[in-house]
This record gives structure tokens, sequence and C-alpha cells, in this order.
């Protein structure tokens, strides 16, 4: 268990509805994926040409690079398709009091 | 890092062009429209087929060949399309049909679409866009680069290449080191299947795929060059997308044949953006690109006249 205190993302409410969101904390952008089975999220930076992945295509659990197609799978970040092929860095996500929060 | 890289898209919402609501509109998935296509698609092969075998014993099959191939060639453009996943909403399929269309036009999808990704970075820049096609300096080099020679023997020497494990400096940057083993793979698989069908020819004494596929795909491939050099020769070699790359408009045929890929500047602002709605991101965008509104014939008149205007 991580002693990283939680943080406050965004609202629940606020979130697009079965897509990614993207949310700024401090310098970081964090991409906030609305899934068939709950919130995940990670950093947004694709880790195969540093696009940003809030701008891609979302579809069920997975998240598209809007420059080349790469993908990962949001559950666990593990890359689904090339030419990703670096895990993205997902985050701990728990929802408190109508608001997405984040250890980060 | 904390912010992504500029890309044609971030820039385009940053500058307003698109909205966050639009693009989500623009990028959303079906698969019925491309089941809709693809069966059209599918008549019009069989028409074209049809053409060829009653010409069979008439000098007409020359030109019943060179029209099949031209649509046999098309299945680049839906290759393309399955190369960036908007053909279905369902990715498998997009990487079962583009292995079919791969087949087809002697392209290795895997490869195809790693080293596409490497022309979607590098849009038009020399030395770095592994797809570019320089302009050519005389009226020589344009007709010999039409006549499909010099892609077919590129294509005939990278195959080869790829099934022995060799990758060029330029292709080491753009497959991933986890992928090259695969991309061998699938060069060796696909020559062993061409080695099966001719095999398969011999044995049974019918040589009917000559006639309905290889010279088709010989006499219709000038066709797809003189396409492919609408998209971005004679355009300024520069990362500029606004500058770089040309939307041609042309007629519905040409636009179902090449699965929208006219609308070329669109596609490249955003690569996701499914076939069937880049008429509607043209309409967003179409102040902001280059349009050729006479499309492939005016195209190749623009490059014609500056061949003409660099030799005087």
């Amino acid at each position: 268990m991580s002693d990283t205190p939680w943080r406050d993302l965004i609202a629940v409410d606020e979130l697009e509805t079965d897509w990614v969101t993207r949310v700024e904390v401090g310098r970081r952008t964090i991409a906030v994926y609305d899934t068939p089975t709950g919130i995940y999220a990670s950093l947004a930076l694709c880790t195969h040409g540093g696009a940003d992945l809030c701008d891609g295509y979302f579809d069920d659990h997975v998240i598209e690079c809007p420059l080349h197609q790469g993908a990962f799978d949001v559950r666990n970040g593990k890359p689904i398709a090339a030419p990703a092929t670096r895990a993205m860095k997902v985050l701990e996500v728990r929802v408190r009091d109508g608001k997405v929060q984040v250890r980060i | 890092m904390t912010q992504g890289i500029v890309t044609p898209l971030s820039q385009a919402l940053a500058e307003g062009k698109l909205t966050r609501d639009e693009l989500k509109s623009l990028m959303q998935r079906s698969d019925r429209p491309a089941l809709r296509h693809l069966a059209l698609w599918l008549l019009v092969l069989t028409g074209t087929t049809m053409l060829v075998t009653l010409a069979w014993n008439s000098w007409l099959i020359w030109p019943a060949m060179f029209l099949h191939g031209i649509v046999l060639v098309h299945h680049f453009s839906l290759q393309h399309e399955c190369v960036h996943y908007t053909v279905f909403r369902t990715r498998k399929l997009n990487n079962i049909l583009g292995q079919i269309c791969g087949l087809i036009i002697v392209l290795p999808h895997r490869f195809f679409r790693d080293e596409h990704c490497d022309h979607h970075t590098y849009t038009q820049l020399p030395g770095e866009d592994p797809e570019r096609i320089p302009l050519p300096q005389t009226y020589g080099q344009y007709l010999l680069y039409l006549s499909a020679i010099p892609y077919w023997k590129a294509k005939f020497t990278e195959i080869a290449r790829h099934a022995m494990g060799q990758f060029s400096d330029v292709e080491e940057r753009f497959i991933p080191k986890e992928e090259q083993a695969s991309v061998c793979r699938d060069a060796r698989i696909m020559l062993a299947i061409y080695a099966l069908i001719f095999v398969g020819m011999a044995v049974t004494g019918w040589w009917g795929l000559i006639w309905y596929w290889v010279i088709p795909l010989f006499l219709g491939e000038p066709v797809m060059r003189f396409i492919r050099m609408t998209e971005h020769v004679g355009r300024p070699t520069v990362a500029q997308m606004s500058d770089n790359t040309r939307t041609n408009l042309v007629s519905a045929p040409w636009r179902f044949l090449c699965w929208n890929m006219n609308y070329h500047a669109e596609h490249h602002y955003v690569p996701l953006t499914p076939f069937h709605a880049l008429p509607r991101l043209h309409e967003k965008l179409k102040d902001d690109i280059h349009v050729e509104p006479r499309g492939y014939l005016g195209a190749h008149i623009d490059i014609l006249s500056q061949i003409h205007g660099a030799r005087s």
C-alpha cells in the first residue's frame, strides 16, 4: 500500500461519459477514463511518441494514441498495439464523495 | 515532460479549428458503414472479374484487366484505412482485413503499419519521411515513377530483405525492436503463400490467377502511383500540415475506390477519423488546408508545371 496521499482530481459528474477526460494537476496532465467497469486514470502522454492520449480514441478499456494509433489497456497500462511497446503509467484511483481521487 | 508533443490535431484544437466535442463525434467508429462499403466493393470486384471472363478470347481482355487492376490496386486504400484501425470498430477485423489486402497487393500489413507511423510523424520531410515521393526533376523521372517499375523493384527487394531478417537503418528506426521478428515472419509467410499459389497453379494447370490477379495488378499499379503522387508531391517539404499535403476533390466513384482518402490533408490532421467521417471533417478544415478543386488531374498539372518551371 502506498503512503502517497489521495488527491482530488475531478468530480465524477464532470467526466465525459464512456470517454477520456483531461485533467491538469500542477504540471502534470492526467487522462481519466470512464469505462464499463469503472474509472481508471493514467499519465496522459503516450510512451511511444509523447502525444497527448486525451486527444485519442477511447473505446471500452482501450485508449488509442491520436498520432500513431498505438493502444493501451487503461486497466493496467499494458500496450496492446504497436508502435506502443512500453506500458503507460496507470494511477491508483478511487471515488470519494463524488470526486475521483488518485495517488500521485 | 508534462505537455504532449504538438501534433496537427493538438494544433487544430488549440487554434479552435475543431472543438473536443466535434473531434469526439468525428472519431466515432462503427462496423456498419464499412460493411455497406465492403458489400458494394465486392460487387464492383465481381463485376470487373466478370468483365475479364467475358473478354477472355479477345483483345478486350487487356482493357478489362486494366479496369479490374484499378480496383485491385485500390485495396491499398482499404489496407491503409485498416492500418489506422478506422474501417471497423472491432480492432481485430481491421487487422484481418488489412492482412488480406496486403496479400492481394504484395504489401505486408505489419510492416506497412510501422512505416506509415513514421510517414505521419515526418510527413514530407526529406530524409525523414519513409514514404516520401520526391518531386521528379525531369519528365523522364516522372514517367518512370508512374510506370511503377521503381515501386515494384523496391517492394520485392524489401520483402526479400525482410524474409532474410535484414532491415535498413531507416527501417531499424521505425520498426520497434519487439516487432522485427514478426515483420520477418510476415514476409516469409507472404512469400510462402505466393509460392504455394504458383505451385498450385502449376500442379492443376489452371493459370487463371495470372489473368485475374497478377497481370491486372501490374497493369493497375501505375494508376495507384498516379494517385499516390497527388497526396504530397509538389507540396512544400515542411512540417506544416496545412501546406505539405494536398486534398483532391474527386468524383464519387474515385472517392468510393479510395475510401475517401482523397481528403488527405484532413486525414493527416486527424488520422483517427474513419473514412466515412472525412467529408464532415473536410467541411470543418477546408479553409485551413490546401485543396485541389480539379482533383487528381489538377494535382498532376501542378506537378508537371513545377517540373517544367524547374527545367526552364
